[in-house]
């Protein structure tokens, strides 16, 4: 699974979370936060999609990334690490 | 003792939201007290069974909510919290609160372990796989969290609470509402009798009880125990000056006593307190109350130690139902629904009968059976009471 695939799941969470986000263009460089998502919605994205990888990581070694597309690229690196 | 000025803060009810019988709104409710055959059946929720097949609940359940919430935040608020909407909803329009500033408009939601349900169903879901627990978890458990819900959907700053008193608890949170109005603290303030969401466990602990039975029979010799009906309501409560329709009744007088037992058996003395404190409040002797809507669960003790209290506070005179036989007992919800019925029967100016009372307890007692009465009633007396020795008792006068 590439780190477009982890994306996608990124952004499928995101729209069962924030069903009004169904019809709105996400892309790589959106943000949760600017997307409107409060810090536990974006905590609840973060554990199912980290279900879905069949990652078991605390949530703090995922701070960092600026908006969805580095989370996707981050989360692609810690399932090859 | 009356005050010099008169009563400055006559507490009325301006505004009734319910959801209790079959669906959602006071001609609902009408409906089942007046002739439609409440919808009495195996209980059909997920997680009212329990999982081993080896018992199997009766009782009254409600439709979804209607959907006043956005689906983003309705997903996250659980049965008891959209039902509550959905009632607050009626009740504050009815009540034109609108009009008030949101400061001066208080909340306290009645009930205490109310999501054991959706608990129950998310730790099945999760078994296994806790480390992906949602966060949500961490905040609606609390029973707060549906007087936050409340409070996010609509404009009350005021305050907003939760209380707790078993199956008592909607009239206790009718009783802290009149207290917060009556101190000036808000000038109006919603009690809200939440839905009790019960799980097959909280369930299985009442049938170990000996408490449910498959047919409630209140005051009848043939009385096993209570059914179990889903129902919530929401009451504005304000001082009469603040009505702008015309209220359905006053708070005359109230009382919340205990009676110092910690288990399910109920207390003639303490129910008997909480009568002579309500009725001295209200500065009404008993011979003055003209129908008793009882607490009335249908267990055997419970109904008899309640006619033993009515009977020495001196209401062998005055009609008496229970509504419980209608819409089963919602427990936490039970005190504010029954006083929403028994607002809406001093209105229609009509009793509604005791389904299933066909061979009383004591025939000497007024009770209401058969078919509805028509009757003017100018003051009621409501008795709400709860495991763990909680006595409340409510007197309504018509007018404001």
């Amino acid at each position: 699974m590439d780190s477009d695939a982890i994306l996608s799941i990124i952004i499928s969470q995101i729209r069962i979370v924030v069903p009004d986000l169904a019809d709105h263009p996400i892309g790589r460089a959106d943000a949760m936060a600017d997307l409107g998502l409060d810090s536990i919605e974006r905590s609840e994205i973060v554990l199912a999609t980290l279900e879905e990888l069949g990652l078991d990581i605390p949530m703090v070694q995922l701070h960092g990334p600026r908006n969805i597309g580095e989370l996707a690229d981050l989360l692609h690196a810690k399932r090859a690490g | 003792m009356p005050s010099a000025q008169g009563n400055p803060a006559s507490i009325v009810i301006a505004g009734i939201g319910v959801a209790a019988g079959r669906s959602y709104g006071k001609q609902a409710l009408r409906d089942v007290l007046f002739g439609e055959a409440p919808a009495i059946s195996p209980l059909r929720r997920d997680g009212r069974q329990l999982p081993d097949g080896t018992s199997s609940f009766i009782g009254l359940e409600l439709p979804d909510p209607p959907e006043l919430l956005p689906a983003r935040i309705a997903r996250t608020a659980g049965l008891p919290g959209r039902a509550a909407i959905a009632v607050l909803d009626e009740a504050w329009r009815e009540a034109g609160l609108e009009a008030l500033d949101p400061a001066r408009i208080g909340l306290v939601v009645g009930g205490s372990n109310l999501m054991a349900r959706e608990q129950m169903l998310a730790q099945r879901d999760y078994a296994g796989r806790m480390a992906y627990w949602p966060p949500r978890h961490g905040h609606m458990f609390l029973d707060t969290d549906i007087a936050g819900l409340c409070a996010s959907a609509f404009p009350i700053r005021g305050f907003t609470m939760s209380v707790g008193g078993a199956s008592a608890s909607g009239a206790v949170a009718v009783i802290q509402a009149a207290e917060a109005v009556r101190s000036g603290r808000v000038d109006a303030c919603i009690a809200l009798g939440a839905l009790q969401d019960v799980s097959c466990l909280d369930l299985q602990g009442f049938q170990a009880l000996g408490a449910l039975a498959e047919v409630c029979r209140p005051f009848d010799r043939d009385h096993a125990g209570f059914v179990y009906g889903e129902s919530t309501a929401a009451l504005v409560l304000c001082r009469a000056d603040i009505a702008t329709e015309v209220p359905y009744g006053t708070l005359a007088g109230w009382a919340h006593l205990a009676s110092g037992n910690r288990g399910p058996e109920p207390s003639m003395e303490g129910e008997l307190a909480a009568i002579r404190a309500s009725l001295a409040m209200a500065g009404l002797p008993p011979e003055d109350i003209e129908y008793v809507n009882a607490h009335a669960t249908g267990t055997p003790l419970g109904d008899a130690t309640e006619l033993a209290a009515l009977r020495a506070a001196g209401l062998d005179h005055a009609r008496i139902n229970a509504t419980k036989s209608l819409i089963g007992h919602g427990l936490a919800s039970a005190g504010a629904v029954e006083l929403a019925a028994t607002l809406i029967q001093m209105r229609d100016g009509r009793l509604h009968p005791t389904r299933h009372l066909d061979n009383p307890q004591d025939p000497a007692m007024g009770f209401v059976r058969g078919a509805p009465e028509e009757r003017t009633i100018r003051t009621a007396l409501k008795l709400s009471f709860g495991f763990g020795g909680v006595d409340t008792a409510l007197v309504i006068r018509e007018g404001a």
